[in-house]
């Protein structure tokens, strides 16, 4: 495989720049944008996010400051903190059982129901709108106090890393992606002209005869959107899907280094479900909305959001999408390296039957997931992508690392090739919930920390970076 | 899945190629799990399949690695054609342009993958009779002169679709023992551009305490 091996780049900072790759738009970005990330270990974190591995936060973190990871502790010391969390995954916990080593508890469960087990919660139902976690009242209400006046941004993130609530997470996202500015005063007049901007660029591009590369970009984007989420009422509407088009159109010509690329559709729809979501009364499930029944207004302002989001979003990660997808494929050498030394007995198990890592995140990659999850848990996923703001294509990483180690035990169950990547394509997140995903970024979280912040860890392996 | 009835005589990689919407995937889910969706999702990159047929008393594992139809995913894609010994190149009956691709999909056949690739064409969809868009003797000529097979399929009602895979895992089987007799393989290496025999090696080397096809 080709592509760019600087190792370095990967311990830093995502990697912006691509020869013949125009510089990504950054308009109205006028507000400082301190990341969560500058946190300078798992400790100030935890403190900073006080509610950042899961429910309710009072009981749940009481135990947490029991923790100590410092960023002082080895390499070694976190794998043992890693090896600890996977052994004590056979520890059955029963209902009553306080969760205050949750830390320890790792997300590798398949039943979703365990982990909501926590006295005064409703018990989880197995349907297909389960209740989220973030929807907590508690948290609602920290996010109404946030939110009604102009927020910091540092504070958003912080808030919003763990989940957002349903109820504020359109006009969250829109803050967090950097679409809608922090000051209030600002707001309207922006939101105006963006929106009013969208429908230009729709009247003056989508509507008119197209050249033979927008030709090409409209047949691909109308074989794709149909079969986008074909179990998904909503989406095999023909408004929404006409919605679909427009906001991938204009985002393609707007972005020629790319232009289309199968999969983007998918990154679309968490947007667009939220900012749907906004105009549903009674929090009714989206998947059976009619949107033909919203007014064209409010279609518009649902259509114009989430193109803006989206095009705010893919900015960080558009070499993902360019020529050969380099983005990609140096992402997953980088998959690889920092398996190869967080768990050495899973990297070898899957050499050793041949398969390569491209094989299998791939499609995580360049899906962000969306492929492998419900759909509700990548809008739960998305409010911790969010709020990484800047940092997220390098976040992606640890998560697709911490979504490979959480297979683990399947993983090495399965003997030969066919089985491993019969598995590794079709994982069963089915019944997965925002818990398991508090849970995931929270490991992404830790590998985070414990490499991208310790570099020198690391250094005496550089020169290997991929031996196969 | 697939992992339990792992005896097998051969196993032979077959990659399905053609444009984006023509129906790759559901031939793949039809052969292997002999299922069908109207809207399946398009494929990113490349999934993988495998399924096992008989040949004269010999079990022949296949191998399958469906690919994105979209010019983007070329970089990926290609790296999947290495090794394999047969190729389906797919194109929808009821769309012309699908099947003036075939030719660029032979190029980039001929550029990436073993010279001796076993290629078959299949016109997709044959169930869409009232839109056929390309005459069968028209592809059926096509094929003669650039020494493919051919057949149509249609993976929605199942026709031929056992066939084509049946098909062209036979040709392979019939070049693989015939070269065996002549002369063994030798190692495990492609070069598109030089003349050497199909590479006939078990594509995973783990699997090499079964009985394989070069041993």
């Amino acid at each position: 495989m080709e592509g760019d091996h600087d190792k370095t780049s990967f311990w830093k900072k995502n990697i912006k720049n691509v020869p013949g790759r125009p510089s990504p738009k950054r308009e109205t970005k006028t507000n400082s944008r301190n990341k969560p990330h500058g946190s300078t270990s798992f400790q100030d974190f935890q403190a900073s996010v006080s509610d950042a591995w899961a429910m309710d936060d009072d009981e749940f973190c009481s135990g947490l400051k029991n923790t100590r990871i410092s960023k002082k502790v080895s390499q070694s010391a976190a794998l043992n903190v890693l090896n600890t969390h996977r052994s004590t995954t056979e520890l059955k916990q029963t209902s009553n059982e306080s969760l205050s080593d949750t830390t320890t508890q790792i997300i590798h469960e398949t039943e979703v129901v365990r982990i909501s087990r926590v006295p005064g919660r409703p018990l989880q139902l197995h349907c297909s709108n389960p209740p989220q976690e973030e929807d907590n009242e508690l948290k609602l209400e920290r996010f109404e106090i946030l939110l009604a006046n102009s927020p910091s941004l540092p504070d958003l993130c912080k808030l919003s890393w763990s989940g957002i609530p349903v109820k504020v997470r359109g006009i969250t996202w829109r803050l967090l992606s950097g679409y809608l500015p922090i000051n209030l005063e600002r707001r309207y007049e922006v939101l105006e002209r963006k929106r009013q901007d969208y429908w230009t660029l729709v009247e003056k591009y989508y509507y008119t005869e197209h050249d033979e590369v927008n030709r090409d970009i409209q047949h691909q984007i109308n074989i794709d959107v149909p079969r986008m989420n074909p179990s998904i009422a909503l989406f095999q509407q023909k408004t929404v899907q006409i919605m679909f088009e427009r906001i991938l159109f204009i985002w393609s010509i707007r972005h020629p280094a790319s232009g289309y690329v199968q999969g983007i559709n998918d990154l679309v729809t968490p947007f667009f479900v939220v900012f749907l979501q906004e105009f549903i009364p009674d929090s009714k499930p989206f998947e059976m909305y009619q949107v033909d029944s919203l007014d064209e207004e409010k279609q518009k302002i649902i259509e114009a959001d989430s193109f803006w989001c989206l095009s705010k979003f893919l900015d960080g990660i558009q070499d993902n999408y360019v020529f050969a997808q380099i983005g990609i494929q140096k992402k997953v050498l980088q998959l690889e390296e920092l398996i190869k030394r967080v768990d050495e007995t899973l990297h070898k198990h899957l050499k050793q039957h041949n398969i390569s890592y491209l094989q299998f995140s791939f499609r995580w990659l360049n899906n962000l997931l969306t492929r492998e999850l419900p759909l509700r848990c990548t809008i739960r996923l998305w409010d911790t992508y969010l709020a990484e703001n800047d940092s997220f294509a390098t976040f992606q990483l640890y998560v697709c690392a911490a979504f490979l180690l959480y297979w683990k035990e399947d993983v090495m169950r399965e003997k030969d090739f066919q089985g491993l990547l019969l598995l590794l394509q079709n994982l069963p997140t089915q019944s997965w919930t925002s818990s398991q995903i508090s849970l995931l970024v929270a490991e992404a979280y830790k590998l985070k920390v414990m490499f991208a912040d310790a570099p020198n860890h690391l250094t005496c392996h550089t020169s290997n970076i991929s031996d196969s | 899945m697939s992992t339990k009835d792992d005896e097998y005589d051969y196993l032979f990689k077959v990659v399905l190629i053609g444009d984006s919407g023509v129906g790759k995937s559901n031939l793949l889910s039809r052969f292997t799990r002999n299922e069908f969706n109207l809207e399946s999702k398009s494929t990113i990159g490349v999934e993988f399949a495998t399924r096992s047929i008989q040949v004269d008393g010999k079990t022949i594992k296949a191998q399958i690695w469906d690919t994105a139809g979209q010019e983007r995913y070329r970089a990926i894609t290609a790296a999947y054609y290495r090794g394999a010994v047969g190729a389906l190149l797919v194109y929808d009956i009821a769309k012309h342009l699908t099947y003036e691709n075939v030719e660029r999909w032979l190029r980039e056949l001929r550029d990436h993958a073993d010279q001796n690739i076993v290629i078959m064409l299949v016109g997709n969809k044959s169930d869409l009779r009232h839109l056929r868009a390309v005459l069968m003797e028209e592809a059926k000529a096509f094929a003669e002169r650039n020494g493919l097979s051919f057949i149509e399929t249609s993976a929605l009602d199942s026709t031929n679709v056992d066939l084509a895979f049946q098909n062209i895992l036979t040709e392979i089987y019939r070049i693989v023992s015939q070269k065996q007799i002549r002369d063994p393989p030798e190692g495990d290496t492609i070069r598109p551009n030089n003349v050497e025999p199909i590479d006939v090696k078990p594509t995973m080397s783990t699997d090499s305490v079964r009985r394989q096809c070069c041993q």
